[in-house]
């Protein structure tokens, strides 16, 4: 076979990551040797899935539909079939560039559990995560598709109680374990009823079956799996899982499980609700739209509440996958009104938007392991100063934090932007309710914005500037080489995705030909600018009449390209400037108090207290001061302050929810009598009763 | 329909014969109290199950069923028995307790659900094959079986219960293909059932030691 096809390179990844699984356990009692062969074989497949996902991306389309069957299957309907189409290759180009960065992170990163956890165990469930995600990826048979989908979850369910000698990391690991379980229920459901009409689980018979389904059958489909992916993505009511589980993993993981696993919730939605279910009814955009609306608001809202660093950062897995349902949706609801190159700009936009999360994301989490690595905590209150001690991944933070925060010139920015571009087009559609929907949407991605933004002044700030807040943070070291060098290839990869947007942009096209029937990337790029704007898409919509072009948007690109090119030159002025002015440095000034200490620090309490008391309706804070003096109020002898908030949703709907459950489980256990008589007699009855039943 | 040759009507016939053998024991088993001879009545109901088994190889010249036959010989007929019998000994309780229904009324029941493993079997019954209404007979040994691991209480009584469903087992996989289930499948679930009854009876020696009697009511009490 050649060596340059896409699906030679795709199946020696696969093989490279199973050899990554059996190697590690071979040497799992040699925690180096485990940790070299493990994590090195990982990061050769990486690179192989990256080349072939690039490969896939550019070939021709001719080369697209490469199929081929992984081992032959002797239970009929179960085809351990893989189809390496666009769709596929995209998300595989994001396991795989994640994949790489990490490996070579871990290397230095698992150091740490030498002699205390089997680096082998880690190394393998690491590589077996990437192997299943992989194939998930590129299954083309829907019980194929399912069983990559609960090895994947399991995988991950260990990766999460990898540290199970903690408490919380079980009961985290458990709660991921039943919802996960619950949204596989809702796929299989949702298969099934996909193989009441298509008689088959191949992928390809299920292929704009939309159509063919009865209205009914179609929307239970759409609402089973808009709830089994959307368990996976972390969609606001779904996500109680999330900020629990993502944070108690190694931060390798962490970053794995928040850059791509709950990527493939938004992998699904999209080849289920553009592939299979098309055409679609205008209300499911709605509710897409709306859900992705949600979710972002809500999730930047908690993230802005929380003083664990690593918590912070799986709250904003929720509001950025949010914004790449916004995209989504946008997208449906384009498509529903025939606006093809709207759609596609939408779909580019969420897409677009799911890389780049998946690469920031993981960034600011191998950040956040490289300063829990060495300040030994999570929480933002006891770090600070860290700037001073470990510089190179305080930048690497820094740019994460641009980046997520969606500042040009990184690629937060370009896909946000894409986004805004598809939202504020919205106002040309005739219905009153997309009409609606759309600026209200933008409106909300801009707060979103706004507050991510406020969000990552704050881990920054209280990480890693001013004074460190305890011994541990003032003891802490530079991250090891390797562990700065995968954070360096993803500091590269957001700043390519960032200042090339129009070069990355070619690789859509083959996919949404595949999916709208569109290719854009022509059109985006704009003559010799930095930002892709959609442009002639007045010729392209000529077809449609409601459809007005504007010029406005262009402008606007070249508006922020002058802007920055004045501040780049005030920048180059100053630099000159300040040659010839001499520098002093002197000591921060203290108000004439005696020198400053830590406790006079800005906190991330303190931080966050403007916007906690402006949503004070929604986050109901509980807060407890108790004071306690001997003769005047006015002189305190101490002082206990207590404030926490619980999520409304947990204490809303999942805990009346689970009282409940409880509640009924406790009457349904009286049949468990703990009598072997009492349970034979129940499987008697109930043969027997079958057996009447099947006369 | 082929008219059956009078070879295949006289083979059929004796099969039929063993298996209604198979029953006639299966019902003594519910109304005998000896566990000694509860233990010999079902080395017998083997015997009769490896004569159908060794019938069905010779007529169908089949050797892997003739290895099947050979195997309840020594598994079920010489080496379970003798096994549990040991156990009894050891224990040295000899009687069962008063079962939940006393023998009138196991007998009415036992004859209702012979009758519903008739029923359940009548769409599959077809004169094309020998041993016809075997997979009645096998679908009641299955019940009964089952009543009789809930009707008892000594720990070892339900062991030979488990065990008969096993005949059941085998004789419905006898009766519905005629050359059985796969080798595979059969030796697997044999060599399980051999495994399983050797794991039980230590465990029925455990529960006698730990709760100073073999009913498996006491167990309750590990209900937490």
């Amino acid at each position: 076979m050649n060596a340059h096809s896409p699906v030679f390179l795709l199946k020696l990844a696969l093989c490279l990551y199973a050899a990554g699984i059996g190697s590690a356990l071979l040497a799992v009692r040699r925690d180096k040797l485990a940790n070299l062969l493990g994590f090195g074989s990982a990061t050769v497949a990486a690179l192989c899935g990256i080349w072939a996902a690039i490969l896939a991306l550019t070939a021709s389309a001719a080369d697209q539909v490469a199929s081929f069957t992984l081992w032959p299957s002797f239970v009929p309907y179960i085809e351990l079939k893989v189809r390496f189409d666009a769709l596929g290759a995209f998300f595989v180009l994001i396991v795989s560039v994640l994949a790489l960065a990490l490996s070579v992170y871990a290397f230095g990163y698992v150091r740490g559990f030498y002699g205390r956890k089997s680096v082998g165990v880690l190394a393998a469930f690491y590589n077996a995560l990437l192997l299943a995600t992989t194939l998930v990826f590129t299954a083309s048979n829907a019980f194929f598709f399912l069983i990559a989908w609960e090895i994947m979850a399991l995988t991950a369910y260990c990766l999460v109680s990898f540290e199970h000698e903690q408490a919380e990391a079980r009961n985290a690991g458990v709660l991921y374990f039943v919802m996960s379980h619950a949204g596989t229920g809702c796929l299989i459901l949702g298969f099934l009823l996909l193989f009441q009409t298509s008689h088959n689980y191949d992928f390809a018979s299920f292929r704009a079956l939309g159509a063919a389904l009865s209205p009914g059958t179609r929307n239970a489909a759409f609402i089973l799996f808009l709830l089994g992916f959307g368990v996976k993505a972390g969609i606001v009511p779904l996500h109680v899982w999330l900020p629990v589980a993502h944070p108690v993993a190694p931060s390798n993981i962490s970053a794995l499980l928040s850059g791509v696993l709950i990527k493939t919730g938004i992998y699904g939605l999209t080849r289920v609700l553009f592939d299979f279910l098309s055409p679609v009814p205008n209300w499911w955009g709605v509710t897409v739209l709306t859900i992705g609306t949600i979710s972002a608001v809500l999730g930047v809202l908690y993230a802005l509440m929380e003083h664990d660093l690593k918590r912070l950062l799986a709250y904003h897995s929720i509001e950025n996958i949010g914004i790449i349902l916004m995209g989504l949706g946008a997208a449906l609801m384009f498509l529903h009104t025939h606006h093809p190159v709207l759609a596609t700009l939408a779909l580019i936009a969420g897409l677009y938007h799911t890389i780049n999360h998946a690469i920031f994301k993981a960034l600011l989490f191998l950040g956040a392991g490289a300063v829990l690595h060495s300040a030994h905590t999570r929480n933002m209150e006891e770090m600070g100063g860290l700037i001073k001690r470990m510089p190179k991944t305080a930048f690497c933070f820094l740019v994460g934090a641009v980046a997520i925060s969606a500042l040009p010139p990184l690629n937060g920015f370009i896909s946000e932007w894409l986004t805004y571009q598809s939202l504020l087009q919205g106002f040309r559609s005739t219905e009153s309710l997309v009409r609606l929907m759309f600026p209200l949407s933008g409106a909300m991605l801009a707060l979103t914005g706004a507050l991510a933004a406020a969000c990552f002044v704050k881990a920054f700030g209280i990480t890693f500037l001013a004074q460190p807040r305890s011994e541990h943070a003032a003891k802490a070291h530079e991250a090891s080489p390797t562990m700065v060098g995968g954070m360096g290839i993803l500091v590269a990869a957001c700043a390519f995705l960032g200042l090339f947007p129009t070069t990355f942009l070619q690789l859509f096209d083959p996919l949404t030909a595949q999916l709208t029937g569109q290719t854009l990337s022509a059109q985006l790029s704009l003559h010799g600018a930095v930002f892709p704007v959609l442009r002639n898409a007045q010729d392209l919509e000529a077809v449609s009449s409601t459809y007005v072009p504007s010029g406005s948007v262009s402008t606007l690109g070249l508006a922020f390209v002058g802007v920055g090119l004045v501040v780049s030159l005030l920048l180059v002025l100053k630099l000159v400037w300040s040659r010839k002015t001499k520098v002093t440095a002197g000591p921060t000034w203290d108000c004439g108090s005696k020198g400053l200490t830590p406790q006079m620090e800005y906190t991330a309490t303190g931080f966050s207290k403007p916007i906690r008391m402006i949503f004070k309706a929604l986050f109901r804070p509980h807060r407890e001061v108790q004071r306690e003096y001997d003769y005047s109020p006015y002189f305190a002898r101490t002082l206990h302050f207590e404030s926490h908030i619980e999520e409304a949703f947990v204490a809303r709907l999942y805990r009346p929810l689970n009282r409940r459950i409880l509640r009924w489980s406790l009457r349904i256990r009286g049949l468990q009598a703990g009598s072997i008589q009492a349970y034979l007699i129940y499987i008697f009855i109930t043969l027997v009763l079958l057996l009447i039943f099947a006369l | 329909m082929p008219h059956p040759s009078s070879t295949e009507l006289a083979t059929s016939q004796w099969i039929t014969l063993l298996a209604a053998g198979m029953l006639v024991v299966q019902m003594l088993m519910v109304v005998q109290r000896m566990l000694l001879t509860n233990i010999r009545l079902f080395a017998i109901q083997s015997l009769l199950l490896t004569g159908i088994a060794a019938i069905i190889a010779s007529f169908y010249h089949a050797p892997e069923v003739f290895l099947v036959a050979l195997l309840t010989l020594l598994g079920k007929v010489v080496f379970l028995p003798r096994l549990l019998s040991r156990l009894v000994r050891r224990i040295g309780i000899h009687q069962e307790i008063e079962p939940m229904l006393n023998s009138t009324a196991s007998m009415f029941l036992c004859g209702a659900l012979t009758l519903l493993g008739y029923i359940v079997a009548r769409p599959f019954t077809s004169f094309a094959r020998l041993g016809n209404n075997t997979l009645g007979i096998a679908i009641t040994l299955l019940l009964i079986g089952l009543f009789l691991m809930f009707n008892r209480r000594k720990a070892i009584t339900q062991v030979l219960a488990l065990l008969t469903i096993e005949n059941g087992v085998m004789l419905a996989a006898i009766a519905l293909s005629s050359y059985g289930m796969p080798l595979v499948v059969e030796l697997g679930v044999f060599f399980d059932v051999v495994v399983g009854v050797m794991v039980l009876g230590i465990l029925v020696y455990r529960i006698r030691e730990s709760f100073a009697s073999m009913d498996v009511g006491k167990l309750t009490t590990l209900k937490g």
